[in-house]
């Protein structure tokens, strides 16, 4: 099939008027810019929002573990997760010489089981 | 030598400005181009065109392939202006009216350029809009065959029999109008 001859097409051009057409690429620039600008105000709020939500489990993990451990002083059983307090204590070490405890230790604390570290 | 798609789309993610811009360059006019074969609207096809591709933008990590990122581009042109299609009233076209009104320097040149406007338009409506985008893409946009095909999907030979029709269909239509003056 031999091809058609083409149409011109050129007062369809968006270039036909070039200060309208860069007047919308320039647009498109500044909106991008914007978007730019909105993922990195999200990318920092990720950032801090996961800066502080293992210290603050850690902290909510230690309240737990006392809540327990008091309740069990006064009902006179043993203290659930014995050795999970055990491991608190040692996230509790670390964390005042600057380690940020991880989601496994934190949850070895909670749970009593032995941490990997 | 000339990034690929996939390497400016993945450049996009890490934060790089600059490969925006590039797929901004590369596929700002064709977005236009598809918007227009829907809307059939210069304005509308103008609006789309900004909509569609700061979306694309913004949507950057959902493209599940990045290689295959102007395909995934053009869809959302094509959605967008199907939507603006269905939200628009009767509406004229601003700029047609603004250049009908005589507001240049050469009100004659002017009218005719805008009859020629509205003749092409409304001898791309009697396409269908897939020809609509191929005849486009090619004619007006300089893209080959195989950039159509890859960015539409289409077979080539599809292609290639719908830029033939479009161009017969224009033709004959264009001509008519002519003949009928």
């Amino acid at each position: 099939m031999s091809e058609a001859p083409p149409v011109d097409l050129s007062p369809l051009d968006p270039a036909r008027d070039p200060d309208r057409w860069a007047s919308i690429v320039e647009q498109t620039r500044t909106r991008i810019d914007a978007v730019f600008l909105e993922r990195e105000r999200q990318t920092d709020v990720l950032t801090i929002v996961a800066g502080w939500a293992r210290p603050v489990l850690a902290a909510a993990a230690a309240v737990l573990l006392l809540l327990a451990a008091t309740f069990a002083a006064r009902s006179g059983t043993p203290a659930p997760h014995a050795s999970g307090a055990r491991s608190l204590a040692a996230l509790s070490a670390g964390y005042a010489d600057g380690h940020v405890p991880t989601g496994a230790e934190l949850a070895a604390a909670l749970g009593g089981r032995r941490t990997r570290r | 030598m000339e990034e690929t798609d996939a390497q400016l789309v993945l450049a996009v993610r890490g934060g790089d400005r600059a490969a925006a811009d590039r797929l901004l360059q590369r596929y700002l006019r064709a977005c236009r181009a598809v918007a227009l074969a829907v809307t059939g609207s210069e304005d509308d096809a103008d609006d789309v065109c900004q909509d569609g591709f700061i979306t694309a933008i913004a949507r950057i990590g959902e493209c599940r392939d990045p290689a295959r990122f102007g395909g995934w581009l053009l869809q959302i042109v094509r959605n967008r202006a199907r939507n603006q299609l269905r939200a628009r009233a009767v509406r004229e076209t601003r700029a047609i009216r603004e250049e009908a009104n005589g507001n240049t320097a050469d009100p004659a040149a002017a009218a005719e350029r805008t009859e020629l406007r509205l003749r092409l338009n409304a001898a791309l409506q009697a396409l269908s809009a897939q020809q609509r985008e191929v005849v486009l893409l090619h004619d007006l946009e300089g893209w080959t065959h195989r950039e159509i095909a890859e960015r539409l999907e289409l077979p080539a030979g599809t292609v290639r029999s719908h830029l033939h029709y479009a161009r017969r269909k224009l033709r004959d239509l264009l001509g008519r109008a002519d003949g009928d003056a």
